[in-house]
Formats: C-alpha cells, sequence, structure tokens
C-alpha cells in the first residue's frame, strides 16, 4: 500500500486498533524508516495523547499522592534532609556565590548566545503561541494580585482550564534550599500542588502550570515559601494569594 | 520578563525522565504532581468508577516507575508514555472485567516506551489538548462515538461496527471521513 492509503490510518494505529492487513502494511513502513509514515505517526500520536489528556474531570483525592508514592517506596525520606541539611546549605551557598561570579563575568556573552539560540529554535515559538492561546482564550480568567500594599509580591494569574500561568514581580529570589510552590485552592477541600518555581534576583518569575484545572471549583491560587523539594501541603504562609 | 518565559517554556520532561532513572523518589512526586489529575480524569472516564480509577492509578504511576531505565531519550515526552499506560491499565480492566469484548489492541506495544521518545514535552501542550477537543466537539454523533469507542475502549473497526450494529464498511468509511476532517482541522499544529 503506499503512504497516502496509509495516512487515514495513522491515528487507528497510534491506539492501538488498527486492523490487518493496514496494520501490517504501516508497521513495514515504519520499520524501513518510510520518510511519509514516519514524522505522520509523530503527529498522530501527539493528536491521540492529546485526546487522553483532554478529560476533564473531578481532582483525585488528596490520600492518592502519598498512596502512589509509598506503593512505589518513593516517600521522600525526611530524616534525610536534615541528617545532612547543614552540608547541603553550605554546598549550595558555596555553589551560588561561584554561580553568581561566573554568570557576571559571562553575561553579555550568554546573552548573545541565548538570543541566537532563540533564534534558530522552533520550540520557544510553539511554546509562545501556547502562551498566546492561553491569553487569548475567552474562558481565560485573569486575576491581579498584590494592588495596593507597602510592598507585596505583585503580578497576574491567568486561569485556564488547561493550566495556570503566573507572572510576578516583587518576589525575592528564594533562600538556598527553599523554592517557591504554587497551590490550586479548591473552594472547598485542601489545596493541591502546582509546581515549583523560583524568581530571579531581581524578584521576577513566571511559572506555568500544565495541567487540568478545575473553572468551577478553584477559590483561589497561592504560593508559599517551601523546602526545594517541594511538599504536599503548604507548611507557610502565603506569600501571594490571588482569589478568584 | 521574556527571557524567563523562554525557560518556563523549556522546562520539559526531560530532566525529570533522567531522575526518575535514577530513581529518585521526589521525582516520582513531581511526576504525580504534573501529570496526576490528567491520569486519573482519563481512566475515571474510561471505567466510571472512583476506586478502581485510584487503584488503576497506583498501578500507572508504578508501572511507569518501574519501567523508565527503558525510556531511551533525553527529552522525551514522559506525560504521553504515562497517558499510554494509563489507558492500557484502564481498557486491562475493562476487558477482564468483561464490560467489552477482547480486541486486537497490543497492550504491549501501545504503551512501549519507544515511541514516545521522539515525542517532546509539547505534545501535551494545552493549545493542542484544545484543538483536538475541539475536533472532536465538531465531529457529528456517529463520527464521534466511534472514534471513542476506539481510543476510550480500545475497540477495532469490525467491533465497533458490531457494537453500533452498523456494517464494517459503513464504520470505516465514518472514521476515514472523522480522521480526515480532523486532520485538516489540526493541520500540522501538534508538530508544530
Amino acid at each position: 500500500m503506499t503512504c497516502d492509503e496509509l495516512r487515514p490510518d495513522y491515528i487507528l494505529f497510534a491506539m492501538g486498533v488498527l486492523e490487518e492487513p493496514e496494520k501490517s502494511e504501516l508497521r513495514a513502513h515504519l520499520d524501513r524508516g518510510c520518510e511519509n509514515c514516519t514524522p505522520g505517526m509523530h503527529e498522530a500520536r501527539a493528536w491521540v495523547y492529546a485526546m487522553g489528556a483532554a478529560q476533564e474531570g473531578p481532582e483525585p483525592p488528596k490520600s492518592l499522592r502519598s498512596r502512589v508514592l509509598a506503593a512505589a517506596g518513593a516517600a521522600p525520606d525526611r530524616r534525610w534532609h536534615w541528617s545532612i541539611a547543614w552540608v547541603a546549605a553550605s554546598v549550595v551557598a558555596l555553589v551560588a556565590i561561584a554561580v553568581t561570579v561566573y554568570q557576571t563575568q559571562r553575561h553579555d556573552a550568554e546573552i548573545a548566545a541565548l538570543r541566537d539560540q532563540l533564534t534558530r529554535s522552533g520550540v520557544e515559538v510553539a511554546g509562545l503561541r501556547e502562551i498566546v492561546t492561553l491569553l487569548q482564550a475567552p474562558e481565560t480568567r485573569e486575576v491581579t494580585f498584590g494592588q495596593g500594599r507597602p510592598a507585596p509580591a505583585r503580578g497576574r494569574v491567568f486561569l485556564h482550564p488547561y493550566g495556570v500561568l503566573l507572572f510576578a514581580s516583587n518576589l525575592p529570589a528564594p533562600p538556598a534550599g527553599k523554592a517557591y510552590e504554587m497551590w490550586i485552592i479548591p473552594k472547598s477541600g485542601a489545596p493541591a500542588p502546582a509546581g515549583l518555581f523560583a524568581s530571579t534576583a531581581q524578584g521576577n518569575a513566571v511559572h506555568f502550570y500544565r495541567s487540568p484545572v478545575s473553572m468551577d471549583t478553584t477559590g483561589a491560587v497561592a504560593v508559599t515559601l517551601e523546602d526545594a523539594a517541594g511538599v504536599a501541603a503548604p507548611t507557610t504562609q502565603p506569600v501571594i494569594v490571588a482569589p478568584l | 520578563m521574556l527571557p524567563l518565559i523562554f525557560a518556563v517554556l523549556a522546562k520539559g520532561d526531560g530532566d525529570l525522565l533522567a531522575r526518575l532513572q535514577k530513581r529518585d523518589p521526589e521525582a516520582l512526586a513531581e511526576l504525580y504532581d504534573r501529570y496526576g489529575r490528567m491520569v486519573y480524569g482519563l481512566i475515571l472516564r474510561m471505567v466510571q468508577d472512583r476506586g478502581i480509577a485510584e487503584d488503576l492509578v497506583q498501578e500507572t504511576f508504578l508501572r511507569v516507575w518501574n519501567r523508565a531505565a527503558g525510556f531511551d531519550s533525553d527529552r522525551g515526552a514522559v506525560g504521553p508514555w504515562l497517558l499510554a499506560v494509563a489507558r492500557n491499565r484502564a481498557i486491562d480492566y475493562l476487558r477482564y472485567h468483561g464490560r467489552r469484548c477482547e480486541s486486537s489492541l497490543d497492550l504491549n506495544e501501545t504503551e512501549h516506551p519507544a515511541p514516545f521518545a521522539a515525542l517532546q514535552t509539547g505534545a501535551l501542550r494545552f493549545d493542542i489538548i484544545k484543538l483536538v477537543k475541539d475536533a472532536l466537539a465538531r465531529l457529528n454523533p456517529q463520527q464521534r462515538e466511534a472514534i471513542e469507542l476506539a481510543y476510550f475502549e480500545g475497540m477495532s473497526q469490525t467491533e465497533i461496527a458490531e457494537r453500533m450494529g452498523q456494517p464494517l464498511g459503513t464504520v470505516k468509511t465514518w472514521m476515514r471521513r472523522a480522521l480526515q476532517q480532523m486532520r485538516d482541522e489540526l493541520g500540522g499544529s501538534a508538530t508544530a
């Protein structure tokens, strides 16, 4: 069979439901690295898994995270952190000093290299398109935070059914061993972790949480300062709260 | 702010995968935080039972945790692979509990990590997800049902024809037209 004849079957193959004889025909094309079918299958796989990611539903129960980690024997052992915390802190501080000195010296060259890299790469363009789509989507909800107070972190949160985008300024760089953790806070129930991030020395931060978010049940987006490894539930007062 | 945005966009699954391969427990926690809700939503949609969905989510993450070493890529898309494993766990459950007939779906083949190594994390960009969802919504009811039976229950076209009480040729025509319509609407979005 020709590539044109097989093209409509790419998605069924990616789903694993294509029947014979088309299945063997397409596999033969792929096995020999067919220049038409191979990229077509990449595209089909991306579509197929986007179908799976598009499901909206309730939040999984909070206990499921602990259950998954425990079953894998991957529950973080906090005693380890305490026993070597001072060593880690010293190493991080030394590395930070060294990196700062190095970065200062290399700043201009790095910027030039970065610009060049960005120009050549299409990945960022695709990513920017994703952000623009989010910002323009009619269902996106925008919330500002930190207005009218002495020196708060300021910025905006964009909430979309498929993710949350946060821009912040005046957010001090986290100390060594710490990171900012974003939380999706439901109108009722416990906050759900939404990823770790850091701010720059200038106090700027951008964090993009790519995951389904309920527009109906989310009451606020918040940020706390936590251990760099992240925590399952907030342990400090929020530095950012953006009520929706 | 622009360099920060680029840094965020460049933050894919590559580092996460490398840490999973080193059996870093915090990587598994991060994987769950990143994809747990997505995996739970997919499985729940398929099995329609919260307790069973929780069991299958656990199985899914354990499977990926134990097989991450076989993912031969430094930049592959863990998310799509994870969803493939989740879908297969749910289909396997549906088969075992007799809620659907046996099909030709090869679970081992569809969740083998190799094909996902060529996908980048961008495969799960939300704008792509939204495009696919919208394209599915625009299909006519029969086309959409056929595609959903293939995806959510892992049915072959022969099985779909039996379920829908239609001739195989009719179902094949519906699905080909549906997939062609989706291709036309999506263009090269998924690989852009």
